[in-house]
Protein backbone atom coordinates (compact mmCIF):
# COMPACT_ATOMS: atom_id res chain seq x y z
CA UNK A 1 0.00 0.00 0.00
CA UNK A 2 2.50 2.12 0.62
CA UNK A 3 4.10 2.55 -2.58
CA UNK A 4 1.18 3.46 -4.06
CA UNK A 5 0.50 6.42 -1.97
CA UNK A 6 2.22 8.28 -4.21
CA UNK A 7 0.03 7.30 -7.05
CA UNK A 8 -2.66 7.89 -5.00
CA UNK A 9 -2.06 11.29 -4.46
CA UNK A 10 -1.14 12.00 -8.16
CA UNK A 11 -4.53 10.45 -9.07
CA UNK A 12 -6.57 12.52 -7.02
CA UNK A 13 -4.60 15.83 -7.37
CA UNK A 14 -4.89 15.54 -11.11
CA UNK A 15 -8.70 15.18 -10.60
CA UNK A 16 -9.22 18.13 -8.36
CA UNK A 17 -7.29 20.67 -10.03
CA UNK A 18 -8.63 19.75 -13.48
CA UNK A 19 -11.84 19.95 -11.80
CA UNK A 20 -10.96 22.85 -10.11
CA UNK A 21 -10.48 24.67 -13.26
CA UNK A 22 -13.46 23.77 -14.83
CA UNK A 23 -15.72 25.13 -11.63
CA UNK A 24 -13.59 28.36 -11.41
CA UNK A 25 -14.06 28.60 -15.47
CA UNK A 26 -17.99 28.25 -14.55
CA UNK A 27 -18.13 30.12 -12.12
CA UNK A 28 -16.72 33.26 -13.78
CA UNK A 29 -18.86 33.02 -17.01
CA UNK A 30 -15.72 34.04 -18.35
CA UNK A 31 -14.38 31.38 -20.48
CA UNK A 32 -16.89 28.86 -19.67
CA UNK A 33 -17.57 26.91 -23.20
CA UNK A 34 -18.49 23.26 -23.38
CA UNK A 35 -15.68 23.11 -25.59
CA UNK A 36 -13.03 23.97 -23.19
CA UNK A 37 -13.85 20.44 -21.70
CA UNK A 38 -12.80 18.68 -24.35
CA UNK A 39 -9.27 17.40 -23.54
CA UNK A 40 -9.82 14.09 -25.05
CA UNK A 41 -6.35 13.44 -25.56
CA UNK A 42 -6.02 11.87 -29.67
CA UNK A 43 -3.88 8.85 -27.90
CA UNK A 44 -7.10 7.07 -27.86
CA UNK A 45 -8.09 7.58 -31.34
CA UNK A 46 -5.57 5.54 -33.13
CA UNK A 47 -7.30 2.34 -31.60
CA UNK A 48 -10.46 2.32 -32.70
CA UNK A 49 -13.74 1.33 -30.67
CA UNK A 50 -12.46 -2.44 -30.48
CA UNK A 51 -9.00 -1.43 -29.00
CA UNK A 52 -11.04 1.61 -26.71
CA UNK A 53 -13.33 -1.50 -25.59
CA UNK A 54 -10.43 -4.08 -24.83
CA UNK A 55 -8.76 -1.19 -22.84
CA UNK A 56 -11.78 -0.61 -20.88
CA UNK A 57 -11.90 -4.64 -20.22
CA UNK A 58 -8.40 -4.22 -18.92
CA UNK A 59 -9.26 -1.77 -16.35
CA UNK A 60 -12.29 -3.58 -15.42
CA UNK A 61 -10.44 -6.59 -14.72
CA UNK A 62 -7.99 -4.94 -12.58
CA UNK A 63 -11.52 -3.36 -10.90
CA UNK A 64 -12.94 -6.29 -10.69
CA UNK A 65 -9.80 -8.84 -9.63
CA UNK A 66 -9.01 -6.12 -6.98
CA UNK A 67 -12.93 -5.93 -5.48
CA UNK A 68 -12.89 -9.86 -5.74
CA UNK A 69 -9.80 -10.19 -3.25
CA UNK A 70 -10.72 -7.49 -1.10
CA UNK A 71 -14.50 -9.26 -0.47
CA UNK A 72 -13.06 -12.68 0.07
CA UNK A 73 -9.93 -11.02 2.77
CA UNK A 74 -12.63 -10.89 5.32
CA UNK A 75 -10.97 -7.99 6.42
CA UNK A 76 -14.84 -5.57 5.29
CA UNK A 77 -17.77 -5.70 7.38
CA UNK A 78 -21.25 -3.79 8.04
CA UNK A 79 -21.40 -0.62 5.24
CA UNK A 80 -18.01 -1.51 3.75
CA UNK A 81 -18.61 -4.90 2.98
CA UNK A 82 -22.16 -3.98 1.05
CA UNK A 83 -20.26 -1.48 -0.98
CA UNK A 84 -16.99 -3.15 -2.19
CA UNK A 85 -19.62 -5.90 -2.49
CA UNK A 86 -21.88 -4.14 -4.98
CA UNK A 87 -18.18 -2.45 -6.23
CA UNK A 88 -17.17 -6.28 -7.67
CA UNK A 89 -20.78 -7.24 -8.62
CA UNK A 90 -20.44 -4.18 -10.93
CA UNK A 91 -17.08 -4.22 -12.29
CA UNK A 92 -17.67 -7.49 -13.19
CA UNK A 93 -21.09 -7.14 -14.93
CA UNK A 94 -18.84 -4.54 -17.01
CA UNK A 95 -16.50 -7.06 -17.64
CA UNK A 96 -19.09 -9.27 -18.76
CA UNK A 97 -21.09 -6.79 -20.87
CA UNK A 98 -17.47 -6.08 -22.56
CA UNK A 99 -16.27 -9.18 -23.23
CA UNK A 100 -19.82 -9.67 -25.34
CA UNK A 101 -19.85 -6.31 -26.69
CA UNK A 102 -16.19 -7.18 -28.32
CA UNK A 103 -17.28 -10.78 -29.15
CA UNK A 104 -20.35 -9.23 -31.18
CA UNK A 105 -18.55 -6.87 -32.77
CA UNK A 106 -16.17 -9.12 -34.29
CA UNK A 107 -13.28 -8.74 -32.15
CA UNK A 108 -11.13 -10.79 -29.92
CA UNK A 109 -11.52 -9.56 -25.98
CA UNK A 110 -8.33 -9.29 -24.08
CA UNK A 111 -7.57 -12.06 -21.34
CA UNK A 112 -7.52 -11.20 -18.12
CA UNK A 113 -3.48 -10.19 -17.23
CA UNK A 114 -2.06 -11.17 -14.05
CA UNK A 115 -2.52 -8.18 -11.69
CA UNK A 116 0.02 -7.65 -8.89
CA UNK A 117 -1.02 -5.39 -6.20
CA UNK A 118 0.82 -3.86 -3.33
CA UNK A 119 1.53 -6.22 -0.88
CA UNK A 120 -0.99 -4.62 1.88
CA UNK A 121 -3.51 -3.64 -0.46
CA UNK A 122 -6.36 -5.76 0.66
CA UNK A 123 -5.16 -5.98 4.61
CA UNK A 124 -7.30 -3.84 6.14
CA UNK A 125 -10.84 -1.41 5.39
CA UNK A 126 -8.83 1.64 5.24
CA UNK A 127 -6.23 -0.03 2.61
CA UNK A 128 -8.95 -1.40 0.23
CA UNK A 129 -11.05 1.39 0.40
CA UNK A 130 -8.02 3.67 -0.58
CA UNK A 131 -6.76 2.05 -3.64
CA UNK A 132 -10.63 2.04 -4.28
CA UNK A 133 -10.57 5.58 -4.12
CA UNK A 134 -7.29 5.81 -6.32
CA UNK A 135 -9.25 3.30 -9.03
CA UNK A 136 -12.21 4.78 -9.54
CA UNK A 137 -11.28 7.86 -10.88
CA UNK A 138 -8.89 6.47 -13.52
CA UNK A 139 -12.05 4.39 -14.65
CA UNK A 140 -13.68 7.47 -14.54
CA UNK A 141 -11.21 9.46 -16.35
CA UNK A 142 -10.45 7.04 -19.22
CA UNK A 143 -13.52 6.22 -20.17
CA UNK A 144 -14.51 10.18 -20.44
CA UNK A 145 -11.02 10.39 -22.15
CA UNK A 146 -12.32 7.75 -25.00
CA UNK A 147 -16.07 9.01 -24.99
CA UNK A 148 -15.35 11.68 -27.70
CA UNK A 149 -13.34 9.21 -30.02
CA UNK A 150 -15.64 6.34 -29.74
CA UNK A 151 -17.27 5.85 -33.49
CA UNK A 152 -20.02 3.47 -33.14
CA UNK A 153 -23.17 5.45 -30.79
CA UNK A 154 -24.13 2.03 -29.54
CA UNK A 155 -20.82 1.27 -27.68
CA UNK A 156 -20.65 4.95 -26.91
CA UNK A 157 -23.97 4.38 -25.25
CA UNK A 158 -22.51 1.05 -23.57
CA UNK A 159 -19.50 3.85 -22.11
CA UNK A 160 -21.95 6.40 -20.80
CA UNK A 161 -23.64 3.79 -18.86
CA UNK A 162 -20.60 2.03 -17.48
CA UNK A 163 -18.92 5.47 -17.35
CA UNK A 164 -21.61 6.73 -14.49
CA UNK A 165 -21.27 3.71 -12.49
CA UNK A 166 -17.51 4.39 -12.10
CA UNK A 167 -18.51 7.82 -10.97
CA UNK A 168 -20.99 7.07 -8.37
CA UNK A 169 -18.19 4.35 -7.00
CA UNK A 170 -16.44 7.48 -6.74
CA UNK A 171 -18.43 8.86 -4.47
CA UNK A 172 -19.70 5.81 -2.25
CA UNK A 173 -16.05 4.78 -1.94
CA UNK A 174 -15.04 8.39 -0.45
CA UNK A 175 -18.13 8.76 1.29
CA UNK A 176 -16.75 5.53 3.75
CA UNK A 177 -13.49 7.78 3.70
CA UNK A 178 -15.53 11.03 4.54
CA UNK A 179 -14.32 12.34 1.46
CA UNK A 180 -17.84 12.09 -0.57
CA UNK A 181 -18.39 15.93 -0.67
CA UNK A 182 -14.87 16.37 -2.58
CA UNK A 183 -16.39 14.02 -5.42
CA UNK A 184 -19.24 16.66 -6.12
CA UNK A 185 -17.50 17.99 -9.13
CA UNK A 186 -19.55 20.02 -12.13
CA UNK A 187 -16.94 18.41 -14.06
CA UNK A 188 -15.09 15.26 -13.15
CA UNK A 189 -11.74 15.21 -15.30
CA UNK A 190 -10.99 12.93 -18.58
CA UNK A 191 -7.75 11.38 -18.56
CA UNK A 192 -5.86 10.47 -21.77
CA UNK A 193 -5.03 7.24 -22.51
CA UNK A 194 -1.41 7.32 -21.54
CA UNK A 195 -2.23 9.20 -18.12
CA UNK A 196 -4.51 5.83 -17.72
CA UNK A 197 -1.95 3.50 -18.52
CA UNK A 198 0.49 5.28 -15.91
CA UNK A 199 -1.78 4.66 -13.27
CA UNK A 200 -2.11 0.80 -13.73
CA UNK A 201 0.92 -0.13 -14.81
CA UNK A 202 1.87 -0.60 -11.21
CA UNK A 203 -0.58 -3.04 -11.49
CA UNK A 204 0.41 -5.11 -14.39
CA UNK A 205 3.37 -7.23 -14.17
CA UNK A 206 6.01 -8.62 -16.93
CA UNK A 207 3.89 -11.84 -16.79
CA UNK A 208 1.17 -9.72 -18.82
CA UNK A 209 3.38 -7.98 -21.10
CA UNK A 210 4.78 -11.09 -22.48
CA UNK A 211 1.56 -12.77 -22.44
CA UNK A 212 0.28 -9.95 -25.55
CA UNK A 213 3.43 -9.84 -26.83
CA UNK A 214 5.12 -7.19 -26.08
CA UNK A 215 8.51 -5.89 -23.80
CA UNK A 216 7.60 -2.82 -23.23
CA UNK A 217 4.48 -1.09 -21.98
CA UNK A 218 3.74 0.35 -25.10
CA UNK A 219 4.42 -2.91 -27.13
CA UNK A 220 1.93 -4.30 -24.71
CA UNK A 221 -0.62 -1.56 -24.76
CA UNK A 222 -0.38 -1.60 -29.02
CA UNK A 223 -0.50 -5.11 -29.21
CA UNK A 224 -3.19 -5.52 -26.50
CA UNK A 225 -5.51 -3.07 -28.44
CA UNK A 226 -5.20 -3.26 -31.81
CA UNK B 1 -46.52 13.11 -9.43
CA UNK B 2 -46.28 10.58 -11.85
CA UNK B 3 -42.18 11.70 -11.09
CA UNK B 4 -42.07 10.41 -7.92
CA UNK B 5 -43.53 7.07 -8.89
CA UNK B 6 -41.82 6.52 -12.19
CA UNK B 7 -37.85 6.38 -10.71
CA UNK B 8 -36.40 3.39 -12.90
CA UNK B 9 -35.14 1.02 -10.39
CA UNK B 10 -32.18 -0.38 -9.92
CA UNK B 11 -30.98 -2.86 -13.05
CA UNK B 12 -30.34 -6.10 -11.37
CA UNK B 13 -27.54 -8.66 -13.19
CA UNK B 14 -27.35 -11.98 -12.76
CA UNK B 15 -24.20 -13.09 -12.64
CA UNK B 16 -22.28 -15.38 -15.56
CA UNK B 17 -23.11 -18.77 -14.34
CA UNK B 18 -21.07 -20.67 -16.91
CA UNK B 19 -19.71 -18.65 -19.87
CA UNK B 20 -18.96 -21.50 -21.80
CA UNK B 21 -22.33 -23.31 -21.03
CA UNK B 22 -24.68 -20.08 -22.13
CA UNK B 23 -22.18 -19.30 -25.32
CA UNK B 24 -22.69 -23.25 -26.35
CA UNK B 25 -26.39 -23.25 -25.42
CA UNK B 26 -26.69 -19.92 -27.40
CA UNK B 27 -25.46 -21.49 -30.48
CA UNK B 28 -27.33 -23.80 -30.98
CA UNK B 29 -31.19 -22.58 -29.64
CA UNK B 30 -30.36 -19.00 -30.10
CA UNK B 31 -30.97 -16.16 -28.80
CA UNK B 32 -34.27 -16.82 -27.99
CA UNK B 33 -33.00 -18.37 -24.92
CA UNK B 34 -30.90 -15.39 -23.72
CA UNK B 35 -34.39 -13.15 -24.13
CA UNK B 36 -35.75 -15.53 -21.71
CA UNK B 37 -32.86 -15.05 -18.92
CA UNK B 38 -30.88 -17.95 -19.47
CA UNK B 39 -27.79 -17.65 -18.45
CA UNK B 40 -26.27 -14.30 -16.84
CA UNK B 41 -23.68 -13.34 -19.50
CA UNK B 42 -27.11 -12.84 -21.74
CA UNK B 43 -28.94 -10.77 -19.31
CA UNK B 44 -25.69 -8.52 -18.70
CA UNK B 45 -25.29 -8.16 -22.56
CA UNK B 46 -29.03 -7.10 -22.71
CA UNK B 47 -28.71 -4.76 -20.04
CA UNK B 48 -26.16 -2.74 -22.28
CA UNK B 49 -27.29 -3.36 -25.38
CA UNK B 50 -31.10 -2.25 -23.80
CA UNK B 51 -29.80 1.21 -23.46
CA UNK B 52 -28.30 1.58 -26.58
CA UNK B 53 -31.23 3.12 -28.86
CA UNK B 54 -32.40 5.90 -26.62
CA UNK B 55 -30.27 8.34 -28.61
CA UNK B 56 -32.27 7.54 -31.50
CA UNK B 57 -34.71 9.91 -29.92
CA UNK B 58 -32.76 13.05 -30.01
CA UNK B 59 -31.06 12.50 -33.00
CA UNK B 60 -33.55 14.48 -35.34
CA UNK B 61 -32.98 17.54 -32.68
CA UNK B 62 -29.72 19.11 -33.75
CA UNK B 63 -26.87 19.84 -31.28
CA UNK B 64 -28.17 23.56 -30.34
CA UNK B 65 -31.53 21.89 -29.42
CA UNK B 66 -30.20 19.25 -27.37
CA UNK B 67 -28.23 21.72 -25.29
CA UNK B 68 -30.83 24.00 -25.15
CA UNK B 69 -32.81 20.89 -23.32
CA UNK B 70 -29.74 20.31 -20.89
CA UNK B 71 -30.07 24.01 -20.02
CA UNK B 72 -33.60 24.12 -18.61
CA UNK B 73 -32.94 20.58 -17.08
CA UNK B 74 -29.63 22.58 -15.33
CA UNK B 75 -31.79 25.32 -14.35
CA UNK B 76 -34.65 22.82 -13.02
CA UNK B 77 -32.31 21.28 -10.59
CA UNK B 78 -29.87 24.34 -9.93
CA UNK B 79 -33.32 25.94 -8.90
CA UNK B 80 -34.92 23.23 -6.96
CA UNK B 81 -31.58 22.26 -5.03
CA UNK B 82 -30.99 26.27 -4.41
CA UNK B 83 -34.18 26.38 -2.56
CA UNK B 84 -33.40 23.25 -0.66
CA UNK B 85 -30.09 25.23 0.44
CA UNK B 86 -32.30 28.42 1.41
CA UNK B 87 -35.11 26.43 3.09
CA UNK B 88 -33.22 26.03 6.31
CA UNK B 89 -34.16 22.21 6.81
CA UNK B 90 -30.31 20.50 5.83
CA UNK B 91 -27.53 21.36 8.15
CA UNK B 92 -24.11 19.70 8.24
CA UNK B 93 -23.16 16.74 5.55
CA UNK B 94 -26.60 17.31 4.21
CA UNK B 95 -26.45 20.78 3.98
CA UNK B 96 -22.98 20.74 2.88
CA UNK B 97 -23.98 17.57 -0.04
CA UNK B 98 -26.98 20.49 -1.21
CA UNK B 99 -24.98 23.34 -1.37
CA UNK B 100 -22.40 21.14 -3.52
CA UNK B 101 -24.74 19.69 -6.07
CA UNK B 102 -26.73 23.19 -6.70
CA UNK B 103 -23.47 24.66 -7.52
CA UNK B 104 -22.61 22.02 -9.66
CA UNK B 105 -25.74 22.15 -11.76
CA UNK B 106 -25.58 26.10 -11.76
CA UNK B 107 -21.84 25.56 -13.21
CA UNK B 108 -23.54 23.20 -15.91
CA UNK B 109 -26.37 25.93 -16.74
CA UNK B 110 -23.60 28.50 -17.21
CA UNK B 111 -21.17 26.88 -18.91
CA UNK B 112 -24.91 25.34 -21.55
CA UNK B 113 -25.73 28.93 -21.68
CA UNK B 114 -21.98 30.08 -22.53
CA UNK B 115 -22.11 27.62 -25.19
CA UNK B 116 -25.08 28.47 -26.46
CA UNK B 117 -24.49 31.79 -27.02
CA UNK B 118 -20.68 30.89 -28.78
CA UNK B 119 -22.79 28.80 -31.17
CA UNK B 120 -25.24 32.08 -31.65
CA UNK B 121 -28.14 30.54 -30.40
CA UNK B 122 -30.36 31.82 -28.06
CA UNK B 123 -30.27 31.01 -24.51
CA UNK B 124 -33.96 29.69 -23.21
CA UNK B 125 -36.04 31.84 -20.91
CA UNK B 126 -35.85 29.85 -17.88
CA UNK B 127 -39.71 28.90 -16.97
CA UNK B 128 -41.38 29.45 -13.53
CA UNK B 129 -40.62 26.39 -11.81
CA UNK B 130 -43.52 24.71 -9.86
CA UNK B 131 -42.84 22.17 -7.22
CA UNK B 132 -45.37 19.84 -4.86
CA UNK B 133 -46.59 21.45 -1.76
CA UNK B 134 -44.13 20.46 1.05
CA UNK B 135 -41.24 19.98 -1.02
CA UNK B 136 -39.01 22.42 1.03
CA UNK B 137 -40.00 21.59 4.45
CA UNK B 138 -39.49 18.20 5.05
CA UNK B 139 -35.81 16.75 3.77
CA UNK B 140 -37.68 12.98 2.89
CA UNK B 141 -39.81 14.52 0.43
CA UNK B 142 -37.19 16.92 -0.88
CA UNK B 143 -34.76 14.07 -1.45
CA UNK B 144 -37.46 11.60 -2.56
CA UNK B 145 -38.19 14.14 -5.41
CA UNK B 146 -34.02 14.58 -5.79
CA UNK B 147 -33.95 11.00 -5.89
CA UNK B 148 -36.01 11.02 -9.23
CA UNK B 149 -34.43 14.38 -10.79
CA UNK B 150 -30.85 12.66 -10.96
CA UNK B 151 -31.74 9.68 -12.60
CA UNK B 152 -33.53 11.94 -14.90
CA UNK B 153 -30.94 13.97 -15.93
CA UNK B 154 -28.32 10.81 -15.94
CA UNK B 155 -31.00 9.46 -18.41
CA UNK B 156 -31.25 12.25 -20.54
CA UNK B 157 -27.52 12.93 -21.01
CA UNK B 158 -26.88 9.69 -21.30
CA UNK B 159 -29.26 8.90 -23.82
CA UNK B 160 -28.60 12.23 -25.81
CA UNK B 161 -24.65 12.14 -25.82
CA UNK B 162 -24.74 9.58 -28.75
CA UNK B 163 -26.51 12.33 -30.87
CA UNK B 164 -24.90 14.83 -30.38
CA UNK B 165 -22.35 15.73 -33.40
CA UNK B 166 -19.77 18.24 -31.92
CA UNK B 167 -17.53 16.13 -29.93
CA UNK B 168 -16.41 18.65 -27.71
CA UNK B 169 -19.98 19.07 -26.81
CA UNK B 170 -19.94 15.49 -26.27
CA UNK B 171 -16.77 15.43 -24.15
CA UNK B 172 -18.92 18.31 -21.85
CA UNK B 173 -21.78 16.37 -21.70
CA UNK B 174 -20.48 12.70 -20.91
CA UNK B 175 -18.35 14.81 -18.09
CA UNK B 176 -21.44 16.48 -16.91
CA UNK B 177 -23.35 12.50 -17.28
CA UNK B 178 -20.54 11.92 -14.59
CA UNK B 179 -21.73 14.91 -12.12
CA UNK B 180 -25.15 14.10 -12.37
CA UNK B 181 -24.13 10.17 -11.13
CA UNK B 182 -22.11 11.68 -8.24
CA UNK B 183 -25.28 13.39 -7.22
CA UNK B 184 -27.54 10.42 -7.45
CA UNK B 185 -25.13 8.42 -5.13
CA UNK B 186 -25.09 11.52 -2.70
CA UNK B 187 -28.80 11.84 -2.74
CA UNK B 188 -29.08 7.99 -1.93
CA UNK B 189 -26.14 8.51 0.66
CA UNK B 190 -28.80 11.39 2.65
CA UNK B 191 -31.42 8.65 2.54
CA UNK B 192 -29.53 6.09 4.42
CA UNK B 193 -29.34 3.30 1.07
CA UNK B 194 -26.82 0.72 1.83
CA UNK B 195 -25.02 0.52 -0.30
CA UNK B 196 -25.81 3.56 -2.60
CA UNK B 197 -23.58 2.52 -5.23
CA UNK B 198 -26.41 0.03 -6.25
CA UNK B 199 -26.85 0.68 -9.78
CA UNK B 200 -24.98 -1.72 -11.87
CA UNK B 201 -25.45 0.62 -15.21
CA UNK B 202 -27.10 3.93 -15.73
CA UNK B 203 -30.28 4.17 -17.81
CA UNK B 204 -30.66 6.07 -20.58
CA UNK B 205 -33.76 7.73 -20.98
CA UNK B 206 -35.89 8.30 -24.64
CA UNK B 207 -36.74 12.45 -25.32
CA UNK B 208 -40.43 11.56 -24.35
CA UNK B 209 -39.79 9.94 -21.28
CA UNK B 210 -38.07 13.05 -20.30
CA UNK B 211 -39.93 15.53 -20.93
CA UNK B 212 -43.00 13.88 -19.45
CA UNK B 213 -40.66 13.42 -16.47
CA UNK B 214 -39.87 17.50 -16.28
CA UNK B 215 -43.48 18.39 -17.74
CA UNK B 216 -45.10 19.00 -14.32
CA UNK B 217 -42.10 21.33 -13.00
CA UNK B 218 -42.54 23.60 -16.00
CA UNK B 219 -40.39 22.48 -18.71
CA UNK B 220 -43.08 22.57 -21.59
CA UNK B 221 -40.28 22.37 -24.62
Amino acid sequence: MREQTGTEAAVLEGTRSRGDFFKMAGLAGAGAVLGSVALAPKAFAQSGDLGIANFALTLEYLEATFYENAVNSGVLSGDALKVVTALRDHEQAHVDALVSLIKSAGGTPVSKPQFTFPSGATSSESSILNLAATLEPVGVGAYLGAAPLIQSPDVLAAAGSIAGVEGEHVTAVNNLLGNAAATLEAFPAALSKDEVLAKIAPFLGMGSMMETGGGSRRDWYRNAHV
Amino acid sequence: MGVVEDRGGPVVLDREVSRRGFLKTAAAVGAALSAAGVGGFGVAVRQVQAQSKEYTTYQGLGDVKILSFAYLLEELEGTFYDQGVKSGIFSGEALTFITDIRDNEMAHAQALASTLQKAGAPVPQTPNFTFPNGTFSDTGAFLKLAATFEPTGIGAYQGAAPALKNKDYLAAAISIHNSECRHWDAIKILQGVVPPNNVPFEKALTLQTVQSRVKPFGITG
